[in-house]
């Protein structure tokens, strides 16, 4: 019995057992009570405020509109106030005492929380998927241009990666591991199809991924829609991570669903409020260069200890830039790096303007947003104009009306935005060129700094939102949105940059969303035990887009940018791009949940998606989804222990179905073919054969979760693991020659994702006036990948045709995205160690050149003494596995500090960076910049056993390829733990404030990406790209610090 | 309260249990190797040298995981008679360390090798083919000397390939071995019976042959005068590989002939570096010849070095100089470029077939 005791406690985690029973109360008479229940801060009447006798646990009665409630109850009895959202209170009668007012407080026990799901508000108590709720505070106190970088490490199982500093653009976003198995790009530029979570904003669906749906090759301005929300007109943000949660969403919730509430009018007296931030973006550390003589110094003696010809030597006579150093156009010491990049000071401001009571409330937020790319002419403004309204004329009508206008200007610089190319090209510039000036430039310099991208994406949302009740119970809503964003993208190149003619590009898009969802939800409480809920509802989607682009290759001059006439030559590319869209989405919609005593949560729910992208053969994709959710700590036998305050586990099932292809793959292509009989014929594209029977992905996902709070919620813990399985991805099959066709859109891929959640919540102190609290998550989550087609045999490799030749392999039963590269096992110390071919006597290889001393060590993984394509092996894993974060918070007084950071681990980066700085010594005639190696662990002598090979023996370079970028030399472990925010903030003494006039006045001090611990070579282990390349054209992240102030001003009374 | 505590303690043993690690109940694929349905060979017909060390590859993997298992079974002769001659186990050298050209010494280049038994015939690890050195005529049977492959008469085997992902068989292989050739150029050697070739001018002709033909550059012959040449047409000097009786069993000796077969004084090539021609040691120089003592096979590695600019063959020229017509020094040499597998006392002859060269002054 003791030892099961202690096997229990050591269980719960429970430290002290202190249960006991309550002692009964003597009976008493009956009275009749009258009152009023108000919010604590606001002084707000409170409706539907639920009044139970503690003692019966039965309802008595409810607050009305105005707060007021009458009960009769025996005197001297506690009555308890309940209602969602606010901290339930307790309240004992006094003797005689027949008339009190309540006020209620907002409660921070997350069990209470309202979380939204599938569009209704609902408690957290009755439901049963994984969700998690950040709240808007928590992201408001650094200045970023995509709210997302902040909920970095917030969330278990949302993997977010700010890889790169580029203002504007997003990270990569992920939901519970892979989901994608779709690569495009090669080389450095290798691209993972994104999967972001759908994100809904005030209930309006928008994709977040509509602006890089095309990677690096993506063309318009590229600016996410979430990167048009101002952060600090955000009240919450909820993640739904479980198929049951997103399950109602349909096929677009696959990916999770990111509930974001924008704030709502809330006070008697008008408010304004006011908040300004004023940050400056310095660029990280940049690479160490030689300068000036040093450089030409190291090429010499490069080329002298390593010439393998008299002539190499002679050639350094015939280089003037080595030779001629008094010249004064090669004797300079340029800092190119400092060219392009910069520190920027910038500034958002942000007023916000809300009213109104529960009958009538409105909120006005008007935004600006400005950052200046720490990469010269590169920067991202953002305009922002939010307004909603909630008007409220009796209990049964409700209408909710908000508009979103919004546009962000982007400076893309004459890079691609997340990539500058042209910067990292030139900042490898030799030092011993001449800076820009006035009378001369390089080209590449001109159109870099000179280029003029002119950016924009206008979105403007309206959305009007309906309720009716008829009777208590049953309610009808219909909400009606349109989103529409108009982009435009302008590059000027000057003649400089561009062989002597000027350039003009220009791109226009516009996309659409017309949305309207109608609903319908019955709640009945059959008896006290009993209750069910039935949500109902029907969407109808239609999207479309188009956009264009012209482009005149040469136009007259600098001055004339336009209007451009149409040359037959020099006018290209043009007319309408290949993301049209005219598409429309139907969906129907329903859930039942049913609850006993609150105790035990079951949830059923089921969708239909009818596209016109899926297959004939498959028009609807259907999602089903169950939950169950049982709240032990409702239950008899563990209602005594006070120090457990909830406890809750859940158990979830659901599908998602997206539509995986496209029109094409199910229909095929059908091109023009030329004439027959003067007559213009259409035939088959023979590339690929039609699919009718495509069928759409499947994500299916098991969910288990255990949320409890401990100690008066002192303690919460929230874990979860799930299993997730993605099946029927789209693969390509080639077919036989004698089909006529090259290749099938099959279905035959799938991936599954299992992983573990835990979110642990601390208020380790909360004493008046001070207060602690400590929050860890973290998740663990693994990919494998279940299945390939057939004839795969259970690998496909995926060849890298770019000189970086950084293969992908992807293997069944193994982690879906593999590296496939030379395996570096060090560095030949000396020729004695180079292996023998024992056959032929010959020294092991590489490209008819034998390796020696100095030279990297290959496996020979096939064991034929040369080292060639057939030695690639199979390692590493792209995608992190641990990902989390830690957050504090401090405040003591008037004084506040919050701490964020965040980490991820065991993840495969290869250093794409390094092995191009290193390589540079690949030719010591070229015009290039050198890098210092001295801090580097590279081979010099025999004997040494060092981790770098000699990267100065230039004259074998080509053969032996010590610095390929395909080997495990580069690949390292991108683990980092990063302390992201932190935030210092004072509050000003209210009596102070008051007498300038505000009602409140905070200053905080600020910082993003402060600092970041990594065992990892290169600068940033964050900073790569999705499939965990650091590519050397990536946009550095800058670091922020800022001041910001919020001040509401004193407008009332 | 205890049924409490009980139920409790299975209520949260359980919830360990089943959110614990449980990549069974996934019920996921293991990791197998990856073995390519595409893995073949590009060549299933090897035709090797006996008596030489021959690699012979032309697998694909496809990507398969390495390291993958190969098996030669199924050996048959193409009647269905079980065929083991080629699996004969012998000694032969196998390279330990690296030959570079620069050893002092016939001792530290037997350090960097030695013996071991292996089959004839034996497939390595990367797929490759190796018709070891130690394969003689009359342990392997050669092709028909009357120049038929008739099947009864070739060699077939099958290659069975695996890995942990699976296994493939591969049919058909065939062996048809060329019968020795001890040394290049090995073209005064018929290559089917191993006796003397004929004139490939005149092939019809028992009483003509083919001879091995020495490079050589202004070589004046002596009386006519005219510069030596050695072609199809005209042989004015031939070269001999041959074998000689009364060495240490690693000899080789160089020797030039007169048309009338007689001993030219190897000083009389005044310009040959005799010492660094050959990777040889202890040289002799006697009035008939030059001697070294010598690793077999020459050149012992493949690689290019001093001794065997090419890599494949040993580099053996003849110089001497004269005061020609008009008092300009000429540069006159012959030799050969040649190699030599077979252990033993090698010699190889130069002989002057038509006139003597001729050394004086003009």
């Amino acid at each position: 019995m003791k030892l099961r005791l202690y096997v229990f406690l050591l269980l719960t985690g429970g430290l002290f057992p202190s249960w006991h029973l309550l002692a009964q109360a003597p009976p008493p008479a009956t009275i009749t009570v009258r009152g009023t229940v108000v919010n604590k801060n606001s002084n707000a009447p409170l409706q539907s405020v639920t009044i139970a006798n503690e003692k019966t646990g039965k309802g008595v009665g409810m607050t009305n509109a105005d707060g007021h409630f009458e009960v009769r109850v025996p005197a001297g009895a506690t009555l308890i106030f309940s209602s969602v959202g606010l901290a339930t209170k307790k309240v004992k009668l006094e003797p005689g005492q027949t008339n009190i007012k309540v006020p209620m407080e907002e409660n921070n026990r997350s069990m209470d929380d309202a979380i939204i799901v599938a569009y209704q508000r609902r408690t957290k108590e009755t439901t049963t998927g994984a969700v998690n709720v950040v709240m808007g505070k928590e992201v408001q106190d650094v200045p970023v241009s995509n709210v997302e970088q902040l909920l970095q490490g917030k969330v278990p199982g949302l993997n977010i990666q700010n890889n790169t500093g580029a203002p504007g653009f997003r990270g990569s976003v992920q939901m519970r591991g892979l989901s994608n198995l779709s690569i495009s790009g090669s080389g450095s530029e290798s691209f993972l199809q994104p999967t972001s979570p759908l994100y809904i904003i005030d209930g309006v669906p928008i994709d977040a991924d509509k602006a890089s749906e095309y990677g690096f090759q993506t063309q318009g301005p590229g600016i996410s829609p979430v990167s048009l929300i101002p952060p600090e007109d955000i009240e919450s943000i909820q993640v739904l991570k479980d198929a049951q949660a997103t399950s109602m969403y349909g096929s677009r919730g696959a990916y999770g669903v990111i509930i974001i509430s924008t704030r709502r009018g809330n006070s008697k007296v008008p408010r304004v409020r006011y908040t300004a931030n004023y940050f400056v973006t310095t660029p990280p550390k940049l690479r160490e260069t030689l300068g000036g003589n040093a450089e030409r110094r190291l090429k010499i003696a490069q080329i002298v200890t390593n010439a393998r010809s008299y002539d190499d030597i002679m050639r350094i006579n015939q280089t003037t830039f080595l030779a001629d150093s008094l010249n004064p156009y090669w004797n300079n010491s340029t800092n190119w790096q400092a060219v392009f990049y910069r520190t920027t000071y910038n500034q958002t401001h942000n007023l916000a303007l809300d009213g109104g009571n529960a009958k009538f409330n409105y909120k006005t937020n008007l935004g600006y947003y400005t950052e200046k790319g720490v990469i010269k002419n590169t920067g991202f403004d953002r305009y922002n104009l939010n307004m909603n309204m909630e008007f409220r004329p009796s209990d049964k009508f409700r209408i909710f009306s908000s508009l979103f206008g919004s546009m962000g200007i982007q400076g893309k610089g004459n890079g691609l935005g997340i990539l500058q190319q042209g910067v990292a090209d030139n900042g490898t510039a030799s030092t011993l060129l001449p800076p820009p000036s006035y009378y001369q430039s390089s080209g590449a310099v001109v159109s870099a700094l000179k280029t003029k991208n002119d950016n924009s994406s206008r979105n403007l949302r309206a959305n009007v939102d309906m309720r009716y009740e008829p009777f208590p119970g049953v309610a009808f809503a219909s909400s009606l949105s349109y989103d529409n964003t108009s982009d435009m993208e302008s590059t000027f190149t000057p003649a400089a940059a561009n062989n002597q003619f000027a350039r003009v590009y220009d791109f226009t898009g516009k996309n659409f969303t017309l949305y309207n969802r109608n609903n319908f939800t019955y709640y009945k409480a059959i008896t006290r035990d009993h209750s069910i809920f039935i949500n109902a509802f029907n969407e109808i989607y239609k999207q479309g887009a188009q956009s264009r682009i012209t482009r005149q290759e040469r136009t007259p001059n600098d001055q004339m940018q336009g209007p451009i006439g149409f040359d037959s030559y020099f006018s290209r590319g043009g007319g309408v791009l290949a993301n049209f869209k005219n598409a429309t989405i139907a969906s129907f919609a329903g859930s039942i949940s049913y609850d006993y005593q609150k105790r035990f949560v079951a949830e059923f729910s089921y969708r239909l998606d009818g596209t016109s992208s899926n297959g004939l053969e498959n028009l609807y994709s259907k999602n089903p989804s169950v939950g169950l959710r049982w709240n032990f700590s409702k239950e008899k036998w563990l209602k005594d222990l006070i120090w457990l305050s909830y406890g809750a586990l859940r158990l979830t099932w659901g599908q998602n179905i997206v539509p995986t292809g496209n029109l094409q793959s199910i229909y095929g292509i059908y091109d023009l073919n030329g004439n027959f009989n003067n007559n213009p014929t259409i035939g088959i594209n023979y590339d690929q054969i039609p699919n009718p029977f495509l069928k759409p992905t499947t994500t299916t996902q098991y969910n288990l979760g255990f949320e409890t709070g401990l100690f008066n919620d002192k303690f919460v813990v929230n874990f979860d693991t799930y299993f997730k399985k993605v099946d029927n991805l789209l693969f390509d099959r080639y077919l036989a020659s004698n089909t006529g066709f090259n290749k099938l859109a099959s279905n035959d891929a799938g991936i599954a994702n299992y992983g573990y959640e835990l979110m642990v919540t601390a208020r380790l102190i909360a004493k008046r006036g001070f207060t602690w609290t400590v929050s860890v998550n973290g998740a663990i989550n693994r990919d494998v990948l279940l299945r390939l087609p057939a004839e795969y045999n259970g690998q496909y490799t995926r060849i890298d045709n770019s000189p970086y030749n950084q293969h992908t392999v992807f293997r069944v039963g193994r982690n879906t995205l593999s590296n496939y590269l030379i395996r570096n096992e060090g560095v030949y110390s000396t020729d004695d160690e180079v292996p023998v071919d024992p056959v032929t006597g010959k020294r092991y290889q590489s490209n008819g050149v034998p390796f020696k001393a100095g030279d990297p060590r290959f496996k020979d993984v096939n064991g034929d003494y040369v080292l060639d394509g057939r030695d690639y092996e199979v390692g590493g894993n792209s995608q992190p596995m641990v990902t989390g974060g830690i957050s504090t918070n401090v405040v003591y007084k008037n004084f506040g500090l919050n701490v964020y950071a965040t980490f991820t681990a065991k993840r495969t980066i290869l250093n794409n960076a390094l092995s191009d700085r290193m390589s540079i010594t690949r030719d010591p005639f070229d015009l290039r910049a050198v890098v210092p190696l001295s801090d580097l662990d590279i081979w010099r002598k025999p004997g040494d056993h060092a981790r770098y090979p000699n990267p100065y023996d230039y004259g074998r370079y080509n053969q032996i390829q010590p610095l390929r970028p395909d080997q495990t030399l580069w690949a390292e472990d991108g683990s980092y733990l990063k302390i992201n925010n932190v935030i210092l903030s004072y509050m000003f003494n209210k009596a102070l404030v008051r007498k300038v006039g505000f009602n409140s006045a905070r200053i905080y001090f600020s910082t993003e990406n402060l600092i970041t611990f990594s065992g990892y070579s290169g600068p940033n282990p964050e900073n790569v790209t999705t499939l965990g390349r650091d590519v050397s054209s990536g946009y550095a992240v800058p670091r922020k610090y800022n001041i910001g102030v919020n001040i509401e001003l004193n407008t009332g009374n | 309260m205890e049924r409490v505590i009980k139920k409790a303690t299975i209520f949260f043993l359980l919830t360990g249990m089943i959110s614990g690690g449980c990549k069974k109940l996934y019920n996921l694929p293991d990791e197998k190797d990856y073995l390519s349905s595409n893995l073949n060979f590009s060549n299933k017909i090897f035709e090797p040298i006996l008596g030489r060390t021959t690699l012979m590859g032309g697998f694909n993997s496809d990507r398969s995981t390495e390291p993958l298992k190969f098996e030669i079974v199924n050996a048959r002769w193409g009647d269905g008679r079980p065929m083991t001659d080629i699996f004969t186990e012998a000694e032969t050298y196998v390279w330990t360390g690296t030959y570079t050209g620069n050893e002092k010494s016939l001792e530290e280049i037997e350090a960097k090798r030695k013996k071991e038994k292996h089959p004839l015939f034996e497939i390595r690890r990367s797929g490759e083919f190796i018709m070891w050195s130690a394969s003689t005529n009359a342990l392997i049977q050669p092709r028909a000397t009357d120049s038929t492959n008739f099947p009864q008469n070739t060699r077939y085997f099958d290659i069975k390939v695996s890995n942990s992902g699976g296994e493939m068989l591969i049919k058909d292989f065939q062996v048809r071995p060329w019968r020795e050739r001890p040394y290049e150029p090995s073209n005064d050697m018929n290559l089917y019976t191993g006796g003397i070739a004929p004139n490939p001018k005149d092939p019809t002709n028992p009483a003509d042959r083919d001879y091995i033909r020495p490079f050589i550059y202004n070589v004046l012959s002596t009386p006519s005068e005219k510069n030596m040449v050695s072609n199809d047409d005209r042989k004015d000097i031939v070269a001999f590989i041959r074998p000689f009786s009364g060495g240490n069993g690693h000899n080789l000796r160089i020797k030039v002939l007169n048309k009338d077969s007689l001993p030219i004084n190897p000083s009389t090539f005044n310009e040959t570096s005799w010492k660094t021609m050959l990777h040889g040691f202890n040289m002799q120089m006697t009035n008939e010849y030059v001697q070294y003592d010598v690793g077999y096979p020459i050149p012992l590695v493949e690689i290019p070095t001093p001794y065997a600019p090419g890599g494949t063959r040993a580099h053996a020229e003849l110089k001497y100089s004269r005061i020609g017509f008009g008092g300009t020094r000429v540069m006159a040499g012959f030799g050969l470029d040649f190699a030599i597998y077979r252990p033993g006392d090698w010699e190889i002859v130069f002989l002057f077939r038509t006139e003597n060269p001729k050394f004086e002054n003009d």
